[in-house]
């Protein structure tokens, strides 16, 4: 009998780890690490095969065989191996040769893991892990693609050292983000070791703050797994950050042990999975694990695997040849033929331009609309640049046919477009969804949809009448889009233009299931592992691109109510794989659909920028633009350095300035690489200044989502003194029968009230609350009721408004990775303890479980808050007493009594109850103080909505819009609505909020008394003819706000939804289908986050401005057309009174009456002549964008704002 | 002359000005869902069928025998699987939790399914079949579960499906009345809680003896006889509670043997995902048995009791407040006594009724929870007013799981999106885990796809819980000085071979207990082993007056003052109740005097004769002549 061995294997998702370990001794005999390049079966039969070769003493019976990993699974059978689950064995082999680590961080390819070893009461050590989901990026597999994306190579990599002075912006929430954020900074000049350590820096945060599910990492921490292993930089940046956190929470670690001891990373890390699963096998009985040999492995490699898979897998892109020529010979994007000139030709025509975020666009377009030459340039950053190489290229291009280039105009869209407006004077600056709309109308005239896959986005816009009815943009989870194909085809090493041919070649393919990029790719490796070659993926993927759009970006299900008539446009459409998909899904959906591809489908933008250039140009009779010869030359000077790092806030983003010099001698500064618009200013006075004018021009329109927020945390006045001690009050006997019924008896005695020493003690009482969820709409009645007790409003704290830095430095507490809105509740604690507190010590916190809410919906089935909502204060409390207590070691108190503002009785018992002892209370005192509270909310209502009516009135006067924002009441928090309402605000929008809408019966009649005539409602806040199970207050109160502004001339919608909001999502269906039918213009900006979406706000505001111009044009008109008809029906009036006039006068009768109207309507007529519109005046300003509050509310007071 | 109506003219005039200045009418057309009220007519009944599903394929397949039993043509759903999932992404709203998606898409699939493969139109479907559902109001997105089957259905081709809603805490009687063609009455609660039950106990049984059968597939054979005995009984409106017993028989062939170190794992969660046995949780329930676990489940009767504990407690809470509050909760215009009554009077009836059934069953010894104590145990951790069972049915169960050692590990399932169970419920686990180190949680999403990463997560915790299972077997096996063989020997022909035999806990594993109660039995002799029993005996009639009679004697305290309003209660239901009684006797009468087949066919063929005779002068019967009423 031969000496035994015992193998252990790790296959995880991109390498294969291998060691044979001696099972006496327990010491590693042989070792081995290779990547597979996703041939796990393979690369393991390799390994097996050389393991043989190297103990060929070891007879087959002796080996055994445990396989770990997240492709060991399959691999068991037919090696004999056992399958270990992978943290277990990392577990096992840190028990054995690490007894003293309290933790363990685990980067693997795919998967993140946390290990916190803790005590039991029984002195066993018990290991919890937890492992990231599918959403988080800190990876191997994310590390690795940004370092490609850096451009930095690996010998490079290993060399560099972790540094925090200058760190920027990388959301390493989602792999998506964080590759989004790296190309930015990458293209923006930021240095590759800057980036890279941004990005170490914000893995080991995502980490830390997500992964640890709120436990605090107990030394040693073992950091393990191929990039803790290998890149030095991430092992400093665990070791700066941990003992941070361990400060901060108060941890007592060893301080005299160097931080490489105490965060160490351990040799040979790599095998300690493959090492841990032999520990496993150890335990295991002798037979567990007996090592079969070579020979089913082999057999599963060449035949195994594809016999499951028929039987998940879906059909191909095409059936046959035959089907698949007739396809391409349809669809194939013609070859495009540069225009040829002859020489000495003078070629006139005009240039669009598109810059778009990974390459830029030039078009040349004769003055007949005929595309003439096109350039291409992949973006380098600088928008100034790239324009300058396009313009080049296409002169150079003119004059090598020995032509010469008249440029009529020049127009720009995209990203550049700004900077072109001002360096350049181009003709034309429109934003990107309106550019494409203009080129899909040239070449097609009257559409219905079009739909542009970009590298980074998709825009689909819904057409009427030759504009733009809708649209809908991918938000920031960009699933897929062009980038997706490209990198899947990159994970093949396969070039892009090679992937239709590919994928054309496959019999059957995997069905993946839509959505994110990141689970996608988790979907692939899931698919590859089961055997699917290559060719199937690729035809997987781009099947599940028109699931994509349509259902996930779009989410329209029934295509055919979209219209008939698609264009497909963007680069994606040179990929046919991606054209059939999309074809293919369009047209089994859309009876008798028209599908169209773009013949320029990467140029679209571009074109329509040119387009738009020649009819401006036309119309003007003259261009702005300085000359292409001017542009070419166009000189500038970039600057990157300590000067032009911003610091108006710690992100301290490092800038690049572009200083183009104009051809009058004046430059024009195009600053890159900020991350906010702080970072559009170079100086404090300037910044000084972007704060002033923005604040001038939010007070001329009116923001209501701001007021409102800014009300809800304020003093409250007008509230009543407390009666004095023994003032006749009120008051309820409660007796049962004996029969068990309830009798409640009303009685009269004196009021009950604490001593006035009590009331000094009260006045210094300090409580703080989190201005989170539903405190902002609840905010007055807290403040009300604690002033009403005698709290000193100065001594009512509320936290900041949520902010990105306040998240990033107070949201490491959460154990769950709910909504962002409830998430962020811990950085408000954060934001108490340690700025409020330490300013001035708090005695409490109060943050109440809401389960019901203040809602003015009529005949609902209740007005229930959602379920994460009215949890947050418990699961706070749980994160803040669960290693220490926050609250007990401050001396704070935290009050989370559950409270229903549809009982108001209870209500008075709770709130008596929670505050008693705390504020010596009587129970007289506590229910006067919340009617005082219910009146301050009523008056609270009362004041925004008289603000909400005056706008809505002079807005329809002055036939304009106001955008009503629909969302829930926190989110009109700035850190969760993101500026979006400013943004609109600043363009001359009022903005509206729900509650600001008047709930006045009466004055409601007029948009809801045809729906209550006919009985479909019975009230005007009664939803349940769209919605009957309408028991989620804040979702019933967003569905009747759009059925408000669907019936309103003069509302437009924006929908703000956070992501991951459950209660929201029920109801996207209701509101769509009621903006459907109503035709109100509407934008959404859907799973907002923690991040600011800057890029997507700003193409998403620029395109429903767009709308909204052409809405207002509208509104004009029809407001024309009723002046004429009221002035065509007064001279039609005018004659009926004087043919009565005449017939009377023939009967020799008289009407004074009729006379008297006779001279009324000559008078008015006489009115239209000396001034056909009687508002001009008023109106011209009001197109300025001044909204004119001065009206007066019902009550005869002036509305303030 | 005529005399000129200026307004007349004037609107005649203002209507052809509005045409030619392209003004048109100003009533905009709005959206109204014309889904919302769905009519189900007692003359449509004939010609439709009714389809059902959404928990285990137990408790669908009985539900669809119970209401075919009641005259209603109708057919449970496939257990809903990937293809389910993808249909419910396809026409459900964005960002909807899986359960959503899973249930709603069965229901789009199988309707597509008719329309594709078996030929029907759209119209056709909609007009022959209904889908029947618990409605319920809050607080996660359960209750808008109907919005979303409205959406779906309609984007998929099927506006105007309809989907009946009974409210599953709405009591026994409901909407109601003799046009429609669902009735709502106590009748159809009654089926359905004998639905219920039957699947509870069945499942129960047959998850308390697979890990231990002998011959492997004799469990689930037993169980699906089980099951069809119970099915017949329901559809032919037949004895259960014979079919029960028949049901025992099959399970008692079953041969065990409990001498397995199994780790017991409590699964619990979102309600649908530990419910269901499909794709919607990648088949967990089985998936552990074949990782060697023994699986503990939730079964419905703890959702009713839960729901009315909560009835319970909202009205105990508010019943002595200053005046009685509106809304759903408070108690303006309700009866406290008939009220609390009622509710007592119903958990008596809902315990001993499903304990009944499971004595009978042979589920032995499985005690429903009592809910104040779980209420208890949850509430400082999560406040027990946050509604929707998380409170009950995940933390406090944990902490009751450690504290009481119920089982080795507790396996929380939720599916991805999930608002209470994922969003709070975890957040407050992670304390409890803190206050309990000893307890091996987890917790884990299912989202649909990626299977491999949630066995894996299953996997990791199983193996500290087998871990802990073996040591905890090895001690009582070290504790009782016997080894497996010598017990194996020993339990031979003796009820404790019994599939039904249940030892009584002590230890979280079944196999531990089993040695702990038969070990010490089996090298005793006969005196030793009746001194053993004695004992045992002894301590249990000890347990009985120490803790059980108190606890009685609490209840019946509690319940005491509630007395003379059950008298009232039993009063004011007894009224409505009358009718049905009646008519339940009407019908046993009918069903004693209805003649059987044979007389039935004589009888059809002597009215077959008499109807092809001449036919009679009609004359009035001699008034001696007897008159059959």
């Amino acid at each position: 009998m031969s000496k035994p061995i015992v193998i252990g294997m790790d296959v995880g998702s991109t390498t294969v780890k291998a060691c044979v370990v001696d099972p006496e001794s327990k010491e590693i005999l042989w070792h081995d690490y290779e990547r597979h390049h996703t041939k796990q079966p393979e690369k393991v039969l390799e390994f097996l095969i050389r393991i043989g070769q190297a103990f060929p003493e070891v007879a087959r019976e002796d080996v055994r065989l445990f396989i770990t990993g997240s492709g060991g699974g399959p691999l068991a059978t037919p090696t004999g191996a056992k399958f270990v689950q992978e943290v277990n064995a990392v577990t096992l082999a840190v028990e054995t040769l690490h007894p003293d680590a309290g933790s363990v961080i685990e980067l693997g390819g795919q998967d993140a893991k946390i290990i916190i070893f803790k005590e039991g009461e029984n002195g066993d050590k018990t290991a919890s892990c937890s492992m990231n989901d599918k959403c988080a990026s800190g990876t191997g597999a994310t590390i690795d693609k940004c370092m490609i994306k850096v451009g930095m190579p690996p010998a490079e990599t290993v060399k560099l050292h972790f540094d925090d002075s200058k760190l920027h912006h990388v959301a390493a929430k989602c792999g998506v983000f964080a590759e989004t954020d790296i190309v930015n900074l990458v293209k923006t000049g930021i240095p590759s070791t800057e980036i890279l350590c941004s990005l170490a820096d914000a893995i080991v945060m995502q980490n830390l703050s997500v992964l640890t599910r709120g436990n605090t990492l107990k030394p040693k921490v073992l950091l393990l797994g191929g990039p803790n292993t290998y890149l030095p930089f991430l092992q400093e940046c665990w070791r700066k950050r941990i003992p941070e956190i361990w400060e901060e929470r108060g941890f007592d670690y060893p301080k005299d042990v160097p931080l490489e001891e105490l965060i160490p990373v351990p040799q040979n890390a790599e095998l300690y999975a493959a090492y841990g699963a032999v520990m496993y096998g150890l335990h295991e009985p002798a037979e567990v694990g007996a090592y079969l040999g070579l020979r089913d492995l082999e057999r599963y490699i060449t035949e195994g695997r594809k016999e499951r898979l028929g039987e998940s897998a879906g059909p191909p892109l095409a059936t046959d040849q035959s089907e698949l020529s007739e396809f391409i010979e349809a669809y194939r994007i013609p070859e495009f033929e540069q225009a040829v000139f002859s020489p000495g030709q003078t070629v006139r025509a005009v240039i669009g331009l598109d810059g778009g975020s990974t390459s830029s666009k030039a078009v040349l377009l004769s003055e007949e609309g005929e595309v003439l030459r096109k350039a291409y340039t992949l973006s380098k950053g600088n928008p100034i640049q790239d324009t300058k190489d396009l313009l080049r290229e296409l002169r150079d291009g003119v004059r090598a046919d020995g032509a010469e280039l008249e440029v009529l105009g020049f127009g720009a869209t995209g990203y550049a477009a700004d900077v072109l407006e001002e360096t350049v004077m181009a003709d034309v600056n429109i934003v990107e969804t309106v550019a494409h709309m203009m080129s899909a109308t040239h070449f097609f005239g009257d559409i219905d949809v079009i739909c542009d896959i970009g590298g980074q986005d998709i825009k689909v816009l819904f057409m009427e009448n030759g504009d733009i009815k809708s649209f809908k943009l991918s938000n920031q989870c960009s699933a897929g889009n062009g980038m997706l194909l490209q990198a899947m085809a990159d994970q093949f090493g396969l070039p892009v233009t090679k992937y239709a041919e590919t994928a054309f070649q496959a019999e059957l393919a995997p069905k993946f299931s839509y959505g994110c990029a990141v689970f996608l790719d988790t979907d692939r490796v899931n698919f590859q592992k089961e055997g699917f070659s290559k060719e199937e993926l690729l035809a997987g993927l781009a099947q599940v691109l028109p699931k994509n759009v349509w259902q996930y970006v779009v989410g329209v299900p029934r295509l055919a109510a979209l219209g008939r008539k698609f264009v497909l446009q963007g680069g994606t459409q040179y990929n046919m794989a991606a054209v059939k998909a999309q074809v293919d899904y369009i047209k089994e959906r859309v009876p008798g659909a028209e599908v169209y591809v773009h013949p320029h489908s990467g140029e679209a933008g571009a074109i329509g920028a040119a387009m738009e250039t020649l009819r401006v140009v036309k119309r003007k009779g003259k261009s702005r633009f300085v000359g292409v010869d001017a542009a070419i030359d166009l000189e500038y000077t970039t600057k990157n350095d300590e000067e032009t790092v911003c610091h108006f806030c710690p992100n301290e983003c490092s800038r690049t300035f572009i200083d183009a010099f104009r051809p009058d001698g004046s430059t024009a500064r195009y600053i890159s690489g900020f991350s906010c618009e702080k970072g559009t200013v170079e100086s404090k006075e300037a910044m000084i200044e972007l704060v002033r004018e923005r604040k001038a021009i939010m007070k001329e329109f009116p923001n209501l989502v701001h007021y409102e927020a800014l009300k809800a945390f304020q003093k409250q006045k007008d509230l009543d003194a407390m009666p004095e001690a023994g003032a006749p009050t009120e008051d309820v006997e409660v007796k049962q029968t004996f029969w068990g019924q309830i009798k409640h008896e009303k009685i009269q005695r004196g009021f009950e009230r604490a001593p006035s020493e009590i009331y000094e003690q009260r006045r210094r009482w300090r409580l703080g609350m989190p201005r989170v969820l539903n405190m902002y709409s609840t905010g007055p009645f807290w403040m009300a009721y604690f002033q009403s007790l005698g709290v000193d409003p100065r001594n009512i704290v509320w936290s900041d408004e949520s902010g990105e830095e306040m998240f990033a430095e107070g949201g490491k507490y959460g154990s769950v990775d709910p909504c962002y809105p409830s998430k962020v509740a811990q950085a408000h604690f954060h934001n108490l303890f340690f700025k409020h507190h330490e300013e001035k010590p708090l005695d409490a916190i109060f943050f109440p479980i809401l389960t019901h809410v203040p809602c003015f919906i009529e005949h609902a089935v209740d007005h229930t808050s959602c379920p994460i909502v009215a949890g947050t204060p418990d699961v706070m409390k749980a994160a803040f007493t669960k290693e220490q207590d926050f609250f007990a070691t401050r001396g704070i108190t935290y009050y989370d009594p559950s409270i229903s503002f549809v009982e108001k009785v209870r209500m008075k018992r709770v709130l008596f109850e929670t505050f008693q002892q705390a504020l010596d209370l009587t129970e007289d005192e506590s229910n006067f103080a919340v009617d005082q509270a219910f009146e301050a909310l009523e008056r609270y209502d009362q004041d925004v909505q008289a603000k909400g009516k005056a706008i809505l009135e002079q807005v329809e006067y002055e036939n304009r819009v106001a955008i009503l924002m629909i969302g829930r009441p926190y989110h009109l928090d700035p850190g969760l609505h993101h500026g979006i309402p400013d943004e609109f605000q600043v363009l001359g929008y009022p903005i509206l909020s729900i509650r600001s809408i008047p709930k006045d019966h009466d004055w409601l009649r007029r948009f809801f008394q045809k729906d209550v005539d006919e009985g479909l409602i019975q009230t005007p806040l009664d939803i349940n003819d769209v919605w009957p199970e309408n028991y989620s207050a804040n979702s019933a109160m967003k569905v009747w706000a759009t059925k408000f502004a669907a019936r309103h001339p003069n509302v437009v919608l924006l929908d703000v939804s956070s992501f991951k909001c459950g209660h929201d999502a029920p109801t996207f269906g209701i509101i769509d289908r009621i903006v459907e039918k109503s035709a109100v213009p509407y934008s959404a900006l859907h799973d907002l986050d923690a991040n600011k979406p800057g890029g997507s706000i700003k193409i998403r505001v620029k395109t429903y401005a767009h709308s909204l111009k052409l809405h207002e044009e509208r509104l004009e008109d029809i407001a024309k057309k009723k002046d004429e008809l009221s002035r065509r029906i007064d001279e039609k009036r005018l004659e009926l009174l004087r043919m009565k006039q005449e017939q009377l006068a023939s009967l020799k009768r008289r009407d004074p009456a009729l006379e008297q109207q006779i001279d009324e309507v000559t008078a008015r007529l006489s009115a239209y002549v000396r001034d056909a519109d009687p508002d001009k005046d008023a109106r011209e300003k009001a197109q300025k964008g001044l909204i004119k509050l001065g009206k007066k509310t019902a009550d005869g007071g002036l509305v303030r704002v | 002359m005529e005399e000129l109506d200026i307004e007349k003219e004037l609107a005649k005039f203002e209507a052809e000005q509005r045409a030619a200045l392209g003004l048109g009418s100003e009533q905009k057309e709005h959206w109204t869902d014309e889904m919302v009220d769905p009519f189900f007519s007692a003359k449509q009944k004939a010609h439709t069928e009714i389809l059902v599903g959404g928990l285990t394929m137990a408790h669908d397949y009985l539900v669809e025998g119970g209401l075919s039993g009641l005259g209603y043509t109708v057919r449970s759903l496939d257990c809903p699987d990937t293809k389910a999932l993808r249909f419910g992404k396809e026409f459900g709203n964005r960002g909807q939790c899986n359960p959503t998606y899973f249930t709603v898409g069965n229901l789009v699939k199988e309707l597509c399914r008719l329309r594709d493969e078996e030929g029907m139109t759209a119209e056709h479907i909609i007009e022959h079949y209904v889908f029947l559902t618990a409605g319920a109001c809050g607080p996660c997105r359960f209750g808008m579960y109907v919005t979303e089957y409205r959406k779906a259905l309609r984007d998929a081709g099927f506006d105007g499906f309809r989907v009946l809603l009974f409210q599953q805490t709405g009591g026994l009687k409901q909407a109601s009345g003799e046009e429609l063609g669902l009735k709502l009455d106590p009748t159809f609660f009654v089926t359905i809680g004998q639905c219920l039950f039957a699947g509870d106990i069945l499942n129960l049984l047959s998850y308390r003896v697979r890990p231990y059968e002998v011959q492997e597939g004799a469990t689930d054979r037993a169980f699906a006889a089980a099951k069809k005995e119970v099915y017949d009984a329901l559809a032919k409106r037949g004895s259960i509670l014979m079919a029960l017993w028949r049901a025992r028989k099959h399970f008692a062939g079953v041969e065990v043997d409990k001498l397995r170190a199994k780790p017991s794992v409590a699964v619990l969660g979102e309600f649908w995902a530990m419910t269901t046995e499909g794709d919607g949780n990648y088949h967990l329930q089985r998936f552990l048995e074949q990782e060697g676990a023994e699986v503990s489940i939730q079964v419905i009767a703890n959702l009713l009791l839960y729901n009315l504990w909560e009835f319970r407690h909202d009205t105990k809470a508010r019943m002595k407040l200053k005046g009685a509050d509106g809304g759903n909760f408070g108690l303006k215009d309700s009866d406290v006594g008939l009220t609390l009554a009622g509710l007592y009077l119903g958990e008596m009836a809902l315990r001993a009724w499903w304990q009944g059934w499971a004595h009978l069953t042979g589920l032995n010894a499985h005690h429903l929870p009592d809910m104040d104590l779980v209420a208890q145990a949850g509430h400082s951790f999560y406040n027990q007013e946050l509604r929707g069972g998380e409170g009950h049915m995940e933390v406090a169960k944990l902490i009751l799981n450690v504290v009481k050692n119920k089982a080795h590990m507790t396996l929380s399932v939720k599916p991805f999106g999930c608002m209470p169970s994922s969003g709070v419920s975890d957040g407050v686990q992670s304390v409890v885990t803190e206050r309990y180190p000893d307890a091996i949680f987890c917790a884990v999403e299912t989202s649909g796809d990626g299977a491999v990463n949630f066995y894996s997560r299953v996997q990791m915790f199983l193996f500290k819980a087998r871990q802990r299972a073996q040591a905890e077997y090895e001690q009582a096996l070290a504790e009782a000085g016997v080894t497996e063989d010598e017990i194996r020997a020993f339990v031979k022909g003796t009820r404790y071979a019994s599939p039904f035999f249940k030892p009584p806990h002590h230890h979280a594993g079944t196999g531990a207990d089993f040695v702990r109660h038969v070990g010490p039995l089996v090298k005793a002799g006969r005196l030793g082993r009746a001194k053993i029993h004695a004992t045992r005996f002894a301590a249990s009639v000890k347990n009985a007056v120490t803790k059980d009679l108190p606890a009685s004697y609490g209840r019946l305290r509690e319940v005491a003052p509630y007395l003379p309003a059950l008298v009232r209660y039993v009063g004011v239901e007894a009224r409505d109740y009358l009718p049905v009684i009646q008519e339940g006797l009407e019908k046993m009468v009918e069903g004693v005097i209805k003649p059987n087949d044979e007389e039935q066919q004589a009888i059809d063929r002597a009215e077959e004769a008499t109807s092809m005779m001449p036919p009679q002068p009609v004359r009035a019967p001699a008034a001696s002549l007897p008159v059959m009423a």
